[in-house]
């Protein structure tokens, strides 16, 4: 019931996505790909890190910091738009949805775009590179944490009332996050505070799932529960938003 | 028409910090009514349709519709009875006509064969075949108020409410949503608009009210408001050529006024429409807080 509504709510973000499909992929694309130019085949060639060569630790990393800004960006924006500029949001509040559904709906774009763009930049990894592997365990976790952020961004669309704040709290949380969150070299190099702080980020945790999974290490049962106690709690704080919020 | 109400506010009042943009109104909505809700601008009926419709929460009071309180359960049932057009367009203009008004369908999960059925039906009926492919950004804002009507109508709500439904439409598409209001209203539509056009409420309303700075200032039939300060009315311009309104509940009294006015001053004497009941109840200064007075 809930879940049939969760795509009803989605279904003009869709709509968007499926009208705009190029230029919503090369945009989640482009940063990714050249990440992978410029430090896999650039900067560390020859490099290995935790035993694996540089590309092959790098390729899970880029996919993980993919999800996040994938999803964030579509969702966040989507909401505020939809809230501020088209008020087309209160339209959701006429019809008889429960929240819940639309709090998933409303996260449904940002997963799109992530599991395509994820998809695409899977197959570049196992193609360049042979240390990788397809593995249940990493898509698993792809999903989770394009769920997560789609909804993180959700929040922040609740929150922010102009393309401003919007930049503001990408420049301040998510630009961070992308770049040292151990997408793209390895936590442990760094110092000790250093490490807890940024083992209190999600994006830390998902990399660490995505890229054992994908590596063959095993599965990161840590990384994967850290992730899911973010996703409750975001989905909480969208649900209380949705219920009270100043819509 | 029978007498049963069927949207009911009580004491509605919204704050915005220290400002109270409406202040303990209550509202009653027969059923198969239409009911003008006037005021000047800025004098909070846009707040007060979005606190009955809960798309914003009232700082104070209780809203029922049909006997339902729908303010405490954001997935109330009772909200599938209601239809919005609000003064803002509320459309999603990245995406075509067609898809936003099938997301309203599928939003208030009308069977897909019934909802292409209504859509093909309000879009002739509006004329919008040729454009359900357009991008609604790229549509006048007529147009776009035409979708949104299609909108808001596509679930055949019970109570549709209409903030300034004919802002800034041409003289045609006014006529025509009064039509389609008017038969939607015959067809047990219970109306609730807001307008800043006094022809369009005696045209339309069975009942108007009129709220001015929060408050409700008078409500009633067109005519009882007009019977109130006075059937007859005499415009005439004083010594100092500022044109003045006198009413008169009998003819006799404003015959003997004109004669009393000096000889050769311009007199009109005319029946009191509801201009002059919305520009008596609500002050004839257009921002009364300063010193503003128009001189004809
Ligand atoms: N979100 C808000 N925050 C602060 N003040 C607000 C907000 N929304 C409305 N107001 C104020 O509340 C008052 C009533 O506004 P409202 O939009 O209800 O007026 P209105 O009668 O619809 O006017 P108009 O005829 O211009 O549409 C105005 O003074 C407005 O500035
Ligand atoms: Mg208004």
């Amino acid at each position: 019931m809930i879940l049939a509504d969760s795509f009803r709510v989605a279904w003009i973000d869709l709509c968007f996505i499926r009208r705009n499909l190029s230029s919503v992929l090369i945009t989640s694309l482009v940063g990714p790909l050249l990440y992978l130019v410029a430090f896999g085949y650039g900067l560390g060639k020859g490099m290995t890190v935790d035993g694996f060569d540089y590309m092959s630790f790098m390729i899970p990393g880029i996919i993980a910091l993919t999800t996040l800004t994938a999803c964030f960006s579509t969702t966040a924006v989507k909401v505020m738009v939809q809230r501020t500029y088209f008020q087309s949001f209160d339209e959701l509040f006429l019809c008889s949805m429960n929240p819940a559904a639309i709090v998933l709906g409303k996260a449904y774009g940002g997963m799109v775009r992530s599991l395509i763009s994820c998809a695409i930049l899977y197959v570049v990894g196992l193609l360049i590179t042979p240390d990788l592997r397809f593995t249940l365990s990493a898509v698993l976790m792809i999903l989770l944490a394009s769920l997560t952020y789609s909804l993180i961004g959700v929040v922040a669309g609740m929150l922010s009332n102009s393309h401003l704040t919007m930049n503001m709290i990408t420049a301040l949380i998510i630009t961070p996050m992308t770049f040292l969150c151990g997408t793209l070299f390895s936590v442990d190099a760094l110092p000790g505070f250093a490490q807890a702080i940024l083992y209190a980020l999600p994006l830390t945790h998902t990399t660490d799932c995505i890229r054992s999974a994908m590596l063959g290490t095993g599965f990161e049962w840590i990384g994967f529960a850290v992730t899911m106690v973010y996703f409750i709690g975001t989905f909480v704080i969208c649900y209380y938003l949705m219920v009270k919020g100043k819509r | 028409m029978t007498g049963d109400i069927i949207v009911r506010a009580r004491g509605i009042t919204k704050r915005f910090g220290d400002f109270t943009a409406v202040d303990h109104v209550d509202v009653d909505v027969r059923r198969g009514e239409i009911f003008g809700f006037l005021g000047p601008n800025g004098a909070g009926k846009t707040t007060t349709i979005r606190m009955i419709t809960t798309l914003t929460q009232p700082t104070e009071g209780t809203v029922e519709i049909d006997g339902r309180d729908i303010t405490k359960d954001v997935s109330s049932p009772a909200k599938e009875d209601i239809g919005i057009i609000q003064q803002h367009i509320s459309l999603d203009k990245d995406v075509s006509v067609l898809e936003n008004i099938r997301y309203h369908a599928i939003l208030h999960r009308i069977p897909r064969k019934e909802a292409e059925e209504r859509i093909e039906r309000l879009s002739r009926m509006m004329g919008l075949e040729p454009y359900m492919d357009r991008l609604v950004l790229n549509l006048s804002g007529g147009w776009k108020r035409r979708v949104a009507i299609v909108c808001a109508i596509i679930h055949e709500p019970r109570i549709l409410f209409l903030d300034e439904p004919t802002a800034g439409l041409d003289t045609q598409s006014r006529h025509m949503l009064w039509d389609l209001i008017r038969g939607l209203n015959a067809n047990g539509t219970t109306i609730f608009l807001t307008t800043h056009y006094m022809d369009e409420a005696e045209e339309l309303c069975d009942r108007v009210a009129i709220i001015d700075h929060g408050h409700l200032v008078i409500q009633g039939t067109p005519e009882e408001l007009c019977m109130g300060i006075g059937s007859w009315a005499v415009e005439y311009r004083d010594s100092d050529g500022v044109k003045q309104y006198r009413y008169f509940t009998d003819m006799e009294q404003s015959r003997a006024f004109q004669e009393s006015l000096p000889l050769g001053s311009r007199v009109v004497s005319r029946n009191t429409n509801m201009e002059d009941v919305f520009l008596e109840v609500t002050g004839r200064d257009v921002v009364a807080t300063e010193e503003v007075t128009f001189r004809i």
